[in-house]
């Protein structure tokens, strides 16, 4: 056997080996709890965005359209927030089993806490208004992100399934008819004399609403349900269509 | 270094199945690694346990690098008989010199985290806490794998159909 102890010796002193300094070390494991943190915040943005995006959703709709509950869920999830959450979670788990003691707890442990502090944050986060500012800024400055996300705007633009939203731009019409500027800027006619007008509303220009009914020819539409655009709902009350 | 000198090489050798010549450069590297990172030693920690770790990340570092190449590595009677007690729940197991090879095999053959938490188990005494700051995992991995390591020897002797 080699006399291991004088050869580390040797090489130490003949490569000019040296200890690392102590605050290398100490950079190094706040830098990681910071990525921890960090993680941990954006992973409650994305939350608060999750939620945000399933409270502006109308969710009684679905048997309207003749789709299941389910199939409406599968379709309305705000895959683009969630998949952020997850990768947020993820990299706050990776950074925690690196810290001194992080290997010492589970999987799972680990995981959920990471997610119960991102929910409780974001849950938050949600009630201060913070998602809404967020979710105006990635609209309106992040290119593609509307076709990424489901919102409340695409739910009720679609017209061959029996669902419109817009502002009424007319109301002199017989029959309680009206002409109705939808979120695409396009001019429908809207024959609403066997409707029903939800919430207390009355026609008016300038009204925004959402209407439940069946596309009849081009720019036709037979309202059977009209209810108001809730306020705050989406960008559409933020000004102007979409 | 004297003193772990013989105790690292030992489970260095073991734990990779290398040759002596390639396990003494692996043991100066985990020497001057430790030296590096003596800042980074916590005093809550036994410096045993974080020495056998730096052992442990050199060697698969090292395997994984393909800078060794896997050899048969003779093992002493005692610690073979340490794992087959544990394993087989045996009073006393007492190897005869015809299956000593075989059943080296099979150790050999077991997946290196098996043989490796075999290896720390039950030839270095170390106890579950010890382990798990040596591997860096949660104590309850560390406590599933003991287990399904020995399971796996286990049908590893039985399919050679060893008997002791």
């Amino acid at each position: 056997m080699k006399n291991i102890s004088n050869e580390v010796l040797k090489k130490i002193k003949d490569n000019n080996i040296k200890p690392k300094p102590r605050w290398y070390f100490i950079t190094k494991n706040y830098f990681i709890w910071s990525i921890f943190v960090i993680s941990i915040i954006l992973g409650s943005f994305a939350f608060s965005m999750v939620l945000f995006i399933i409270k502006q959703l109308d969710w009684d709709i679905y048997h309207y359209i003749g789709d299941s509950f389910l199939k409406t869920v599968f379709i309305s999830l705000p895959y683009l927030w969630l998949i952020f959450l997850i990768l947020f979670t993820g990299v706050a788990y990776y950074n925690f089993i690196h810290t001194k003691r992080g290997y010492r707890f589970k999987f799972i442990s680990i995981l959920l806490i990471s997610l119960i502090i991102s929910i409780i944050l974001g849950t938050g986060l949600y009630f201060n208004g913070f998602s809404e500012r967020l979710e105006n800024v990635f609209s309106g400055k992040i290119p593609y992100y509307n076709r990424l996300v489901y919102s409340c705007e695409k739910q009720w633009m679609q017209p061959k399934r029996g669902l419109l939203a817009g502002t009424i731009i007319e109301t002199e019409l017989p029959e309680n008819n009206f002409i109705l500027m939808d979120l695409d800027n396009n001019r429908w006619k809207i024959k609403a004399s066997k409707a029903i007008w939800k919430g207390k509303i009355a026609p008016a220009t300038g009204l925004k609403i959402k209407l439940i009914g069946k596309l009849i020819e081009n720019n036709n539409f037979k309202a059977m349900e009209i209810r108001p655009w809730k306020q705050g709902q989406g960008r559409f009350m933020m000004g102007g269509n979409r | 270094m004297k003193r772990y000198e013989t105790k690292l090489i030992n489970y260095i050798l073991k734990i990779s199945n290398i040759s002596r010549e390639d396990g003494e450069d692996i043991l100066q590297e985990v020497f001057v690694k430790a030296y590096q990172n003596l800042n980074d030693f916590d005093l809550n920690f036994k410096f045993s346990n974080w020495i056998y770790s730096i052992a442990h990340n050199t060697t698969i570092s090292a395997f994984r690098k393909k800078k060794v190449r896997p050899q048969t590595v003779s093992w002493e009677d005692k610690d073979l008989n340490n794992i087959l007690k544990s394993t087989l729940d045996l009073e006393d197991a007492s190897l005869q010199k015809l299956t000593y090879k075989h059943i080296l095999k099979i150790i050999n053959q077991l997946p290196l985290k098996y043989k490796d938490v075999l290896i720390l188990k039950f030839v270095e005494g170390k106890d579950y806490r010890e382990i798990s700051d040596i591997l860096r995992k949660p104590m309850g991995t560390i406590a599933t794998l003991i287990n399904r390591a020995k399971k796996s020897l286990k049908q590893g002797l039985e399919k050679e159909d060893i008997k002791l």
